[in-house]
């Protein structure tokens, strides 16, 4: 399908060689909110959980400490500048890197955490992660043996013969797996239970754009 | 169904469909012994077969371009397994600092193997590391070289020995980075002597990449002496 058709009007290309960028609105919705996200996270402060302590009346305060803070919010800003890379990039790898990238970011932001339920949870999650890897680059090699070419510009012009078709789809199953969505949602989930919430947001927020965008990918190539 | 120009053999393109049917049987079955295997440690080595199965699909491509696809899916599997590996740690020191009875060290059996070759094979491997890195130049020279410094670093330090080498390391890294810069502007400059220049800057590379692996062996000594002072 034509990038026109999906993300509206073109706003022009941007040919770096091989790889052309493309502006759309879709794109650039995209690529903005998660800019604008990244800022907010970038400077705000930590949320201070209260958690009411068993047996007794008082409450607790579950605090993260500075070093723990600034590590963790390094660490989704960089996510977030991921992830906004993914939603405008026009080369497939590049994608797909950005895609691998996210998945290894998610794993940091709570590699600090003091719980050992948290930790299970980020050890699983990054198992699947590992393991969606081939599936991921793999996709994409196959779509690159059999076309030649990784740039989405080129590749919305082609149709897909079956070759391409399975690696694409090899790759949605490496993008699911990588962005811990539907059936691997299970352990993912588990990593949010952990104070320091504004920069927690940024895992679920990065998997859910990197959807949307591998939905328009998945249909640029397909049809 | 595939692109490839008429220089390549019948012979090498009909290899790509089986190396693609390979990488996804190896990582079939990586994945069926990790759904079979419970123990944690195991099932993080099985994870990297099938991470290697990916570099197999990846390098079936076999164009110049896939060997720029390899390299990045290569770091990010490696920096997944140190990832993973490093969550499994912490979360194994949680265990044992809530856990008060289990006060042994992560290694589970004493280690009192009173050999010879314990104390002189790490020394020698350090050295054969660094005199082929040296011959290798480069980046691959680089790693290999601080490949041996590193081993030498931590044999020394298993055995409670002072590390003295490596405080002039930033130094090594500033005389490196010169000799890089030299050797590429004399590329531009006076282009007849394209062999020196590729010898600088080769082994202004080296020294670069051999000081930044070896400094990874002083960090590491830091950190474990942080850790004991705490």
């Amino acid at each position: 399908m034509d990038f026109i058709t999906l993300g509206g009007n073109s706003l022009g290309t941007i040919p770096l060689g091989d790889i052309v960028l493309y502006l759309t609105p879709f794109n650039l919705f995209l690529f903005g909110i998660l800019l604008l996200f990244t800022v907010m996270i970038a400077f705000s402060k930590p949320e201070i959980q209260t958690e009411a302590s068993l047996g007794g009346l008082s409450n607790t305060e579950v605090k993260v400490t500075p070093k723990e803070f600034k590590q963790r919010r390094f660490l989704s800003v960089i996510c977030g500048l991921a992830s906004a890379g993914a939603m405008i990039t026009g080369d497939l790898f590049n994608f797909t890197l950005f895609m691998a990238f996210v998945g290894i970011l998610n794993i940091g932001i709570v590699s600090a955490v003091k719980q050992t339920s948290v930790l299970n949870s980020a050890f699983n999650y990054g198992l699947i992660a590992m393991m969606c890897s081939l599936p991921l680059f793999g996709g994409a090699a196959i779509v690159l043996a059999s076309t030649g070419t990784l740039s989405l510009f080129e590749l919305s012009q082609m149709t897909a013969s079956p070759m391409v078709v399975f690696g694409i789809l090899l790759m949605l199953l490496g993008i699911i797996g990588e962005s811990g969505v539907a059936p691997f949602f299970a352990s993912k989930a588990e990593m949010f239970r952990t104070p320091g919430s504004p920069f927690l947001v940024i895992i679920h927020l990065s998997s859910l754009f990197i959807i949307v965008r591998a939905v328009e990918i998945l249909l640029l190539v397909l049809v | 169904m595939f692109i490839a120009p008429n220089a390549i053999s019948v012979g090498f393109i009909s290899m790509y469909l089986p190396a693609i049917y390979a990488g996804l049987i190896v990582g079939f079955i990586g994945s069926i012994a990790i759904a079979i295997n419970r123990r944690e440690i195991h099932i993080l080595i099985l994870t990297d077969i099938v991470g290697l199965a990916m570099l197999f699909i990846v390098a079936a491509v076999g164009t110049d371009l896939a060997e720029a696809l390899i390299l990045p899916g290569l770091v990010v599997e490696l920096a997944e397994t140190l990832a993973i590996s490093e969550i499994l740690l912490s979360r194994e020191m949680h265990k044992l600092e809530k856990d008060k009875r289990r006060t042994t060290s992560l290694f589970p059996t004493p280690f009192l193997l009173d050999m010879e070759v314990m104390t002189t094979a790490p020394n020698f491997i350090a050295l054969v590391l660094v005199v082929y890195g040296m011959f290798l130049t480069g980046f691959t020279g680089g790693a290999v070289t601080g490949g041996g410094i590193l081993l030498y670093a931590i044999s020394r330090k298993a055995r409670g020995l002072p590390i003295a080498v490596f405080d002039g390391i930033g130094g090594v890294s500033g005389i490196a980075w010169c000799l890089w810069l030299i050797g590429f502007v004399l590329f531009f400059v006076m282009p007849q002597f394209w062999m020196i220049s590729l010898l600088l800057a080769a082994f202004g590379l080296l020294l670069k990449v051999a000081s930044k692996v070896g400094l990874i062996g002083v960090l590491m000594k830091e950190d474990l002496e942080n850790e004991g002072g705490n």
